[in-house]
Order: structure tokens, then C-alpha cells, then sequence
């Protein structure tokens, strides 16, 4: 080890550094400075930027010898004096901040790049944070903070927000700030005392038997504190109550290559690597399955991934329903286009990797680890654990991006709380990014034939889907999503006949489950390319077919879903007339197109995942002699701004204040139960819960008060921190209402919940999809092909979502940018490539997220339509959007060049062969 | 563990031979270490001394030297464009520094670093773990080739964005070793090795990358990768048309080594791709098939043929 000093932010820090150290890893260990992010470990990410000597540096691969009496600027070193730099509070005006883990090291590139680049392009700043990722924002806003900063415009005041009005004006996360000095703790960050550190060996094989595991070796190393294997934890969990298939580490066989055989816990996480390398496993390789086809036949004499299942296949579930007789109907539609996709597997791609810390005390297990769903988490940790549930703990910190990949009790949590137990001491894990693409539960790779039938006068008429779905070697939320593939087809178009079979098969691959816009991304993109064409061969305009079918408000779709809200055709067509689709499509030069896509989410599944009889969603809120109110909730911000939600709905029920709100939220005992952050129901049931709760607040005040001004509750207004009566004789600040409510009673808490109403029909498979209410969207997009190469150039994307009413439109924006974004990640570029079932592309280099300089300009559309059940007639925002983004992308390609791409991510050496093939045809057509 | 490790930083270049030449068992040069560092984490550099030479001053230099530029290896790649020798005479240079990585990459990577960046795979750019699941390829110590299921040699790719231009360029690069110096093109230090990629001895540096004046008309550079920034290439063509009539193509990314056909401007264009194609040997290892890549190294040069000459 080698002294080394750094002026650190201005102070001295002369620190022991091993030679082979990187600069992030000392800022965050040694100096504890964990404003510093590290995302992937290659500089591929850019989180981990920093100054040194006023250069930018991707300081998780540069060696912190390097360096020796460098002068660093750190995140944390940005604002000064308690003032926020002028950028910092431009990225915090404009919303650039959502999970805040890209937010120190994209501040600082954007800083460096500003200072030497005065008056810059948009081009030029997307170029220069073209190396930082972002998986919330799409960049747009990123982007325009950047501008402002650069063109020195002023910072709105906050004094400008009306204190009267809270709902529906944008504002920036209550925690932005904190996230844009590097302020904020995600579980990575999290310091305990003294703790271990735990390092994973994993399979080498696809599907093998565990003939031996041998450990001695490892066990002996100087440091190594204790060895895990599976036998040590034998019971199963899983995310949904019938898929309770996985176990924290392999038993006996293994089942996908990257499945955790066993776990070292050490002083340092270099030991208990090392550790793992001196770990022998022996194998005995069976045969592996490894697509869908395989897994979907009967298997003759080899051994099945799962042992239960009454067919001698790997099919893992079986979801079909049928309404009306679809055969008969595409026999008697006028039209009818069939075509079949394929899609590839897709990961979340959020720039925290897991991490957890965990220890045991007199109050039982304590967890910390970034998880959207922190009540599924303490069940399965009670459950493997075998503790009863009030002795298990968990909490949430700032969540670095989710969009689902989050969303289980996972192996890596259950390992660290066992070896917490054992060894009596705080262990903590941290995945590295190879590791998180391993854990996957990304989007399931798909196979689906699709036939849609109409009339010639456009009208839809009858829909049959048949899927196939590749779900890996466990369960996840796989039974959820079998149906949300088909079922989430029956809308947003009128159809009485309408039928699906889906099957999700097991595979010896990474397990998939739940990501943003759940289940029906991939069958959505079939439909609305099989309307495409449809509406090519009928001669219709694809937006007035759309438009010709689109269900109405307030009724019900052939499967008994309760449409209440429906803003499918304020949609369409703001998108249509921004984008000038009536002069643009089919009209532009070939290789130049314009293509439509609609779409339609849930806002939160109506019926809980594990049947219980509680609330959907609790709130309490407490509020005491000094005024604040506490928001306790359950729910988890991972990003998507709801703990801000929260917020803005009592602050404006009770007509206070945002800085008289305080959150607290996700942590097992100290907040009520709520779900979690699936199937976007957090502000719907959530802010339903928490509206609820501050009603229930302001009816205690305005009872408190009634009793000691003799004046009817119905004569006092909550409005700009005071209550007061309609003739004005009650004029209360804030202050002096809450000193009365807490007059000889001390501080009030009330509760407030969300239960869904009962709905849907009456045969099995009637709750799939279910939700109290539904989002609707359209996307335009405009592309350019080179015909030469296929490469597609997105252009623009014009983007319009009902989402009921917008609590936060800025939040509300940056959900859709974002939800647009991975959307076109998913079209253009984005793909889990296996080679015989080992994962190839595990890393940010090779997987593709797009960058800024592959995002087009985005045109953001919020859509009013206030339902009558929401929070203020709110509903979902962040994963619907990602819906019709792809397939209006490949019908833009159909509009440009003739082709119909039916596999994603559209490769441009696919597109290209397309083209060749269509040109081949015309040729002989013509010489005929 | 970590004890027995080393980093050392020389001040001159003398000095970093002399101390590779005390650690030739087990060392590695770092410029800027963009590459190698990852490399080192995935288990595929296990250098137990880092030598990092980017303290030596005399290396940061850009100059005219009689007919030639001369640029300092560790010039880094984000700097070359605040040099008007460079943007007046090698555009293309420009543009191929400009298409490495990302821009906070380039500003650590040096150009002599792109020069010698190690080849690449889809089956060994990846964890010691991972590799050792796959069954170890040839150029990690395995037996047999896995991009193309089972060759006993190694199709690495060369993915160096700023060597296919200054190859096109007829540079050289004056190399420093223990006990001397010499000056050799630039594409003879490439060997189509796809294990063993260049044959510079162990302790040799790079000092200058020295591009004649006045000879070449124009450059024209294109680059074939799945997104605008951050991706190593799937293919790179560097075409120079000489004053003299000349054309020199030099294609990265779809053989272990650059690959070089020359010929004339006036000659039959079909010829010289068709000589092209034969020599690059093409393995599926890349984010985009062999049949594409293949497929657009035509396009490319097509394209670039049409540009020189408009």
C-alpha cells in the first residue's frame, strides 16, 4: 500500500491506497465520499466523473496512484456555501433528476464541458454527455437544464409556485436537491460498522447437477469469515404465491448459468473474491433447454428444469382466453393480416446495481437494499428466514431506476441476511454489473403469430393472438405476465371477439419477470404493426382506422375491463397534428417516414398479488405541535418521483405548504403497508390512499376548530397555510388551527387507505389485468433509412399520454421522455444475446442503451381526462408511454421504405435484407 | 492479495523501458489506461506491475519536423483537436479520434494507446468467470477458436479507429526500446495474429506517430457501430487519395490486423473491393453478423470512392 494525498472539495486527505486501487473506489471508501457513483466498472456509464485537476476523469477506471497530490472536485464539492451551483439548480428547475445515480457524474461532465464550451449547440451538448447514461430522463430534460445554464437564464424563483394551488403545478422532486449535490444515500452507500463482504461463485453450467461442492480452501484464506452454500437455505420463494420455485443459492442442480452455487463473506470484498476462486464444484452437465421450442416440446427421457407439472415438457404456464369464436370471425372479416414476431430478451438497464446490507439486532433482521417492493421483500425474508414477519425489518433508501428489475425478493438479499445471522455481524453485497445483467427478470424474449381480421369500411372485428414466452429458469412474475401478453390486448380497441393463448416456458437461462409496461410491450407492437397493415391494404389512414375503433369513456371491453377515463383520441390526435401527419404520411421521399402507434396500461392491478384482505395502499399521517405533517407510506420512490406525489396530495387537501410535508416512506416498520412500485398503482392507489388520509387530517382539524369557534366544519377552507371560514370571522394560520387540534390531546394521527373497487367478470382469468382504471396513449415517430446500409435514423418522436390528471407535470413528462426512451432502445438497439445460454452482452459497452446522440427530438404530450376514481382524477404515467413508441418506429420504417420489420430490435442488417428482398419482388413483378 | 503489486510512474521514457525491462516477468504499460485497466479487471491483463507513463512530458508534443507531423503518443485523443497541424492537414484523423469511445473517454485515451489497443471478442472481452463457462478461447489459453466454433486461430479484431487512417496515411511510428530507437511503418507492427496482435518487443514504446506532409489529397473516414457514441468499431475504412494518383484503403474491424489494398484511382473500382473482401477475414464476434459487416465494407468503399472523387 502506498500513502497517497488529494485536495479533496478543498480539504487535505492523505490516505493508504493499494497500488492497483481505482481513484472511485478510494473517494468512496476511504474519503466517504459516495456522492461518486459506480455504475459498470469500465467507463462505459460516466457516474463515476470527477475533476482532478479541473479535467474530467471516469475515476472508476483510472488508478488512484495516479494521482498523488492531485487536486479532486467531487459531486459533493459543487455547491458552495449552502447555494447550489447555477447548473445543479438548473438540473433540479427542470426535472433532469429522477433516480439521481447518473445526476454527480452527468453534473460534472456537463459542468467541465460548459466551462470550455460557453455557448453551445444542442448537438454539441448531446455529443458531450453522449458517454453518460441515463435510463430515466430520455436526456430531454437533461438537456434543456444544460442549455438554460449555458445561456445563463435565470432560475425560476420557487416563490413563484402558488402556495393555493399544489396539484398540477410542475415542480421538481422534494429530494432533487439533495440528489444534485450527491447528497442522497442509495443502498450501496449505506455504512455499517465492521461489516463483511460477500462475493457470490456462480454456475458455470446451464443445467448440471451438484455433485460436490468443495470449500476448504476458501474457508482458510486469511480474512474469509464464513462460506454459504444452498442446503443452508432450503425454502423457496418467489415474488407471486404460485411460483415460489427459486432457493437463494443452487441445491443439488443448477439452473442457469450465473445462478449462485455459493457465497463468501470476508473483510473485504477483494478476499471473499478470491475466496470464490478457490471454491471447487464439480458438475454433472444434463440437458440443457435453451428456446422456447425446445422447452415447449415434450423432452423423451431427460430431466425437466422443474420437477412439478403434470407434462413431460418445460411449459411453465398455460394462460388462454377466448370471447366469441375466433376462427369463425376471421373467416367471415373482409381483411385479415397475420403475421409473427420475434423479440428478443431486454433488460431494465438501471444504472444502480443491486445492492443490500443486512445485520440482526434485538428487534430482529434488519435489510437495506434497493427494492421497489419493500412489503414483498420482508414476507419473503420472514419466509426463508422462518422469523415471523415482526421480526424482519426492511428499508429502502433512494433507489437508482427500477422499471421492474427491482421488483423481487431476490437470492443476493436472502444470502446477506443469512450470513448476517451466522456471523453475527452487518454483511453487506453489491453486484457488479455483469452480476445485475445475470439476475436479469427483464423482458421475456417472445414468439407470437397474431391474426387480425376487419371490414373493408375499417372496423376491427376480431382479434386472435398465440404466444410464446421465454421465462427462464424461474418463475418471477412470469403467471402475470403469460396473461398481461393477451389480455392487455382488449383494449384501447373495440373488439367482441377477441381470443389468446400464451405459454411461458422455463428455459436454462437468467429468470425474466416484470418490466416497464409489463407483459404486453411485445404483443402491443404486433397488433399495432398488424393495424398498420390492415389499414395499408384497406387504403385507410392509419390514424382515422385507429381513431374509426378506439373504445369510448365509460364502458366496458369484451373481457369486462371498466374503461372509465379514456383520452385514446386526444392522444392520436395532438400527436397526428404535431408531426403534420395528414401532409407527411406516405407522402415524403422514400427512405423518409412517418408511422403511428397507440397504446394502453393499467393503473395498478385491482387485485393484490398475495390474496389478503388489506388496503391496497395505507397512508398515515401524523402531525404535531410544530406543524409539519408526516407522510408515512409504504410506497417506493425508486426514481419516479412518488414520494413527491405524496406530497403535493396533502399538501394540497389540507392547503399547506410543500415545506411543511415531510416523507417518510418504504420502511417496514415504521410505515404502513403498501404494495410496492408494480404495475404503476402507486399513484393511483398510493395518492388515492394518501388523499384519503389527509381528508381524514383535515376533518379532525376542522372539528377541532368547529368545537372551539362554534362554526360548522362545513363553513372552513384549508387554503395558502390558513383556515378559515367562508364570512371570514375564522382566520387561522396554519400555526394556531394546529395548536387548537393539538390542544389537550398532543400530536394526531390519522390513516387513510385505497381499496379497489370489485370489478371485472365472473370466469377464470377474469382478474388478469384488472385495474380501477386505464392509461391510453399514441406516438408518432419519423424516421430516415438509408437504404444502402438499413441503418434507421429516428428523428422524431411526438408522444401523447392520457394520464388522467397531472399531479406533477414535470414528473409526468420525465416519465414519458423516459418511458419513450427505453422504448426506443427496445426498437433500434437494444437485445440480451446468449450463446448457448451464457449471457454475451453483460455490460453497458455491449449492451445498447441509446445515448444522447441516438435520441431523437422528443415532443412531449400530457393528456387530461380527470377519472373519476384517481387522486385528483390521476392515473398511471410510467410505463404505458413505452407502449406505442415501438411499433410507431417500424411502421415509420413501412412508411419509409415498404417493409414490414416483424423482430426487434430492428437490426439495420435486417432492415437492409428487407429491402433487397422487396426490391427482388418488384423486379420480377415489373419484368413480368 | 494485492500486496506484491506495483505502480510505478517513470518521468522519462528511458526510465519506463528500464523499469518494464525489472518487471519483465509480469508488466504493463498504461497511457491511459482506458484499456488496459478494464482488461485488468476482467482477469485478462494480470500485470502485477503497472508502469504509468503518462508523466513523460516529452511524449504531450505536436510538431512539424521537415516533411513530417509528428504527434507524442501520449497526445490524448480529445486533445489532437486543438491542434491546427492536425485539423489543416488530417481531417480524417480527426474524425477517427473523434469516433473512439466517448467524449470523457477521449479524455484520457491517448493516441498511442488506440494504436496498441488490444484486439478484440465478443468471447474475450468478458470476466475471468464468464470465460471460464464458455470454456476458454484461444487467446485466453483455450484450445480451440469459439467465434467460429472450434478454428485453431484467433479472429480477434483489430478496433483501433485512428490506425486504419494514419496506415491510409503512410505513417510510421518511431519506436523506443532499451537500447534503441527506429522507425517503422505503422502497419508493420500489426501481425494478423488475433493472440499475439503486434510484434513490438515487450518493453518497447511508442514515442511519435510521424505522418508525412503533402502527399495525400484527401482522407476519407467512415465507421460502422450500433450507436452514435461509446461503441468500439464493427468496421473502419480509411480511404487516402495520394497526389500522385495513389489510393491506399485500410479496413479495422473485420480481421485481426488492419487490412491494405493500394491501387490507383483510375483502376477498376470492383477489382479493389473484390481485394479486399478476399483478405479480411470476417468472424462472427461482433454485435452485427459477418454477412453484414462484409456486405457494408462494399458499401463503405463504394461510398468513399464516390466522395473522393466528388
Amino acid at each position: 500500500m502506498k500513502q497517497v494525498t488529494y485536495i479533496v472539495n478543498g480539504k487535505k486527505h492523505s490516505v493508504l491506497v493499494n497500488e492497483h486501487e481505482m481513484l472511485s473506489t478510494v473517494i468512496r471508501e476511504n474519503i466517504g465520499l459516495t456522492g461518486t457513483k459506480i455504475g459498470c466498472s469500465q467507463g462505459s456509464c460516466g457516474a463515476c466523473t470527477v475533476l482532478v485537476n479541473n479535467e474530467p476523469v471516469l475515476s472508476c477506471i483510472t488508478p488512484a496512484l495516479r494521482y498523488d497530490g492531485a487536486t479532486i472536485t467531487t459531486i459533493e464539492g459543487i455547491a458552495q456555501n449552502g447555494e447550489l451551483h447555477k447548473l445543479q439548480e438548473k438540473f433540479v428547475e427542470k426535472g433532469a433528476i429522477q433516480c439521481g445515480f447518473c445526476t454527480p457524474g452527468m453534473v460534472i461532465t456537463a459542468l467541465d464541458f460548459v466551462s470550455k464550451h460557453p455557448n453551445p449547440t444542442i448537438g454539441e451538448i448531446k455529443e458531450a454527455i453522449s458517454g453518460n447514461v441515463c435510463r430515466c430522463t430520455g436526456y430531454k430534460k437533461i438537456i434543456e437544464a444544460i442549455v438554460e445554464f449555458a445561456n445563463g437564464k435565470t432560475t425560476t424563483s420557487k416563490d413563484n409556485i402558488r402556495v393555493s394551488k399544489t396539484v398540477g403545478v410542475g415542480r421538481p422532486y422534494i429530494e432533487a436537491s439533495k440528489k444534485a449535490q450527491g447528497l442522497a444515500d442509495y443502498a450501496d452507500d449505506y455504512k455499517l460498522k465492521d461489516a463483511l463482504h460477500v462475493k457470490f461463485l456462480r454456475s458455470t453450467y446451464a443445467h448440471a447437477y451438484i455433485e460436490s461442492i468443495e470449500t476448504d480452501e476458501a474457508e482458510r484464506l486469511p480474512g474469509v469469515r464464513y462460506v454459504a452454500m444452498g442446503s443452508e437455505l432450503p425454502i423457496t420463494f418467489g415474488v407471486l404465491p404460485i411460483s415460489q420455485d427459486e432457493t437463494a443459492m443452487a441445491i443439488k442442480k443448477t439452473r442457469y448459468i450465473g445462478e449462485i452455487v455459493a457465497a463468501v463473506a470476508a473483510d473485504t470484498e477483494d478476499i471473499a473474491a478470491e475466496a470464490c476462486k478457490l471454491i471447487k464444484v464439480k458438475y454433472r452437465p444434463i440437458k440443457e433447454f435453451l428456446t422456447i421450442k425446445e422447452s415447449l416440446n415434450d423432452i423423451g427421457l431427460h430431466e425437466k428444469i422443474h420437477s412439478y407439472g403434470k407434462f413431460n415438457n418445460n411449459i411453465h404456464k398455460k394462460a388462454e382466453l377466448r370471447f366469441g369464436d375466433q376462427e369463425q370471425g376471421l373467416n367471415d372479416a373482409e381483411v385479415v393480416s397475420t403475421m409473427s414476431f420475434d423479440f428478443e430478451g431486454i433488460s431494465h438497464g438501471f444504472t444502480e446495481p443491486h445492492a443490500a446490507s443486512a445485520y440482526w439486532d434485538e428487534n430482529g433482521l434488519t435489510l437495506i437494499s434497493a427494492t421497489q417492493v419493500t412489503h414483498y421483500l420482508q414476507r419473503a425474508l420472514a419466509k426463508v428466514m422462518e422469523v415471523p414477519l415482526s421480526r424482519v425489518r426492511v428499508i429502502k433508501l433512494y433507489v437508482g431506476g427500477g422499471f421492474g428489475g427491482k421488483g423481487d425478493p431476490f437470492p443476493h438479499e436472502m444470502i446477506v441476511a443469512h450470513i448476517a445471522r451466522k456471523t453475527g455481524k452487518s454483511v453487506k453485497v453489491c453486484l457488479t454489473r455483469e452480476e445485475v445483467f445475470l439476475t436479469n427478470h427483464g423482458r421475456h424474449p417472445s414468439k407470437m403469430t397474431i391474426k387480425l381480421g376487419a371490414d373493408y369500411d375499417g372496423t376491427l372485428k376480431v382479434l386472435d393472438a398465440d404466444i410464446a414466452i421465454d421465462g427462464g429458469a424461474y418463475g418471477s412474475f412470469g403467471v402475470v405476465t403469460s396473461y398481461y401478453n393477451g389480455v392487455l390486448l382488449q383494449a384501447p380497441y373495440k373488439l367482441s371477439n377477441f381470443g389468446f393463448r400464451t405459454y411461458r416456458v422455463y428455459t436454462n437461462k437468467p429468470q425474466c419477470g416484470a418490466m416497464r409496461g409489463h407483459g404486453a410491450v411485445n404483443s402491443r407492437f404486433a397488433v399495432e404493426s398488424l393495424i398498420d397493415d390492415i389499414a395499408h391494404k384497406i387504403k385507410i389512414n392509419p390514424v382515422a382506422l385507429r381513431m374509426k375503433n378506439f373504445l369510448d369513456s365509460n364502458t366496458l371491453t369484451v373481457g369486462h375491463y371498466r374503461i372509465t377515463s379514456n383520452g385514446s383520441r386526444e392522444s392520436i390526435q395532438k400527436v397526428a397534428v404535431q408531426s403534420e401527419w395528414d401532409d407527411k404520411h406516405g407522402k415524403l421521399e422514400y427512405g423518409h417516414g412517418l408511422g403511428v402507434g397507440c397504446g394502453f396500461f393499467i393503473s395498478g392491478s385491482a387485485l393484490p398479488i398475495i390474496w389478503n384482505e388489506l388496503p391496497q395502499s395505507t397512508v398515515h399521517l401524523k402531525v404535531d405541535f410544530d406543524g409539519r405533517v408526516l407522510v408515512s407510506s409504504g410506497a417506493n420512490d425508486i426514481g419516479q418521483g412518488s414520494d413527491t406525489m405524496l406530497a403535493i396530495i396533502v399538501a394540497e387537501v389540507l392547503g399547506i405548504s410543500m415545506d411543511k410535508i415531510f416523507v417518510l416512506a418504504a420502511d417496514t416498520l415504521l410505515t404502513p403497508v403498501d404494495l410496492g412500485s408494480y404495475s404503476s398503482r402507486v399513484t393511483f392507489m398510493a395518492g388515492n390512499a394518501a388523499k384519503d388520509a389527509a381528508e381524514n387530517l383535515k376533518k379532525e382539524i376542522a372539528e377541532a376548530i368547529s368545537g372551539k369557534k362554534h362554526i360548522a366544519t362545513i363553513e372552513l377552507n384549508f387554503s395558502d397555510d390558513t383556515v378559515f371560514s367562508n364570512d371570514k370571522t375564522v382566520v387561522l394560520p396554519w400555526m394556531e388551527a394546529i395548536e387548537i387540534l393539538t390542544a389537550n390531546r398532543g400530536a394526531v394521527s390519522v390513516s387513510g387507505k385505497y381499496i379497489s373497487p370489485k370489478l371485472g367478470g365472473d370466469f377464470k382469468g377474469a382478474g388478469a389485468g384488472l385495474s380501477p382504471s386505464y392509461s391510453f396513449g399514441a406516438c408518432v415517430a419519423e424516421v430516415k433509412v438509408d437504404t444502402k446500409t438499413g441503418h434507421v435514423k429516428l428523428l422524431n418522436v411526438w408522444g401523447a399520454h392520457d394520464c388522467g390528471k397531472a399531479l406533477n407535470p414535470l414528473a409526468v413528462e420525465g416519465q414519458l421522455e423516459g418511458s419513450w426512451h427505453m422504448g426506443i432502445g427496445q426498437a433500434l438497439s437494444e437485445e440480451m444475446r446468449y450463446y448457448n445460454g451464457l449471457l454475451v452482452n453483460n455490460n453497458f459497452l455491449d449492451y445498447k442503451i441509446p445515448t444522447s446522440l441516438d435520441t431523437p427530438d422528443i415532443h412531449t404530450n400530457i393528456i387530461e381526462t380527470i377519472d373519476p376514481e384517481g387522486p385528483f382524477g390521476a392515473k398511471e404515467c410510467g410505463e404505458g408511454a413505452l407502449h406505442p413508441v415501438i411499433p410507431a418506429i417500424a411502421n415509420a420504417i413501412f412508411d419509409a421504405v415498404g417493409i414490414r420489420v416483424t423482430k426487434l430490435p430492428i437490426m439495420s442488417e435486417d432492415v437492409l435484407a428487407l429491402i433487397k428482398h422487396k426490391d427482388k419482388v418488384e423486379e420480377k413483378i415489373l419484368s413480368k | 492479495m494485492t500486496t506484491e503489486k506495483q505502480f510505478i510512474r517513470p518521468g522519462t521514457i528511458e526510465e519506463a523501458v528500464q523499469t518494464a525491462q525489472l518487471h519483465i516477468s509480469s508488466f504493463a504499460y498504461l497511457a491511459g489506461g482506458t484499456d488496459v485497466v478494464v482488461n485488468k479487471f476482467q482477469g485478462n491483463d494480470n500485470s502485477e506491475c503497472l508502469i504509468d507513463i503518462t508523466g513523460i512530458k516529452e511524449l504531450n508534443s505536436v510538431f512539424i519536423d521537415g516533411d513530417f507531423l509528428k504527434i507524442g503518443s501520449l497526445v490524448r485523443l480529445d486533445d489532437l483537436k486543438h491542434h491546427d497541424l492536425i485539423s489543416d492537414n488530417f481531417l480524417a484523423l480527426l474524425e477517427a479520434a473523434n469516433a473512439v469511445a466517448s467524449p470523457m473517454l477521449r479524455k484520457t485515451a491517448t493516441i498511442g494507446g488506440n494504436l496498441l489497443c488490444e484486439n478484440r471478442c465478443a468471447f474475450f472481452n468478458q470476466s475471468a468467470w464468464w470465460r471460464e463457462a464458455v470454456g476458454l478461447c484461444l487467446k485466453c489459453d483455450g484450445d480451440i477458436c469459439i467465434a467460429t466454433g472450434g478454428k485453431k486461430a484467433c479472429f480477434s479484431k483489430f478496433v483501433s479507429d485512428t490506425a486504419p487512417v494514419l496506415i491510409s496515411l503512410n505513417t510510421s511510428i518511431e519506436v523506443q526500446d532499451l537500447h534503441n530507437s527506429s522507425i517503422v511503418p505503422l502497419e508493420s507492427i500489426y501481425t494478423g495474429d488475433g493472440i499475439a496482435p503486434r510484434n513490438l518487443s515487450k518493453t518497447a514504446l511508442i514515442r511519435y506517430i510521424i505522418i508525412p506532409l503533402n502527399q495525400v489529397f484527401r482522407t476519407i473516414f467512415k465507421k460502422l457501430r450500433p450507436r452514435e457514441a461509446v461503441d468500439f468499431t464493427s468496421l473502419t475504412t480509411a480511404v487516402s487519395l495520394f497526389n500522385s494518383n495513389k489510393i491506399k484503403i485500410v479496413i479495422g474491424g473485420v480481421d485481426p490486423k488492419p487490412v491494405i489494398v493500394e491501387g490507383n484511382i483510375d483502376d477498376d473500382k470492383e477489382l479493389i473491393i473484390s481485394a479486399a473482401l478476399r483478405k479480411c477475414r470476417i468472424v462472427d464476434n461482433d454485435y452485427y453478423s459477418r454477412t453484414y459487416r462484409k456486405e457494408m465494407i462494399r458499401v463503405f468503399l463504394e461510398q468513399s470512392f464516390l466522395e473522393l472523387i466528388n
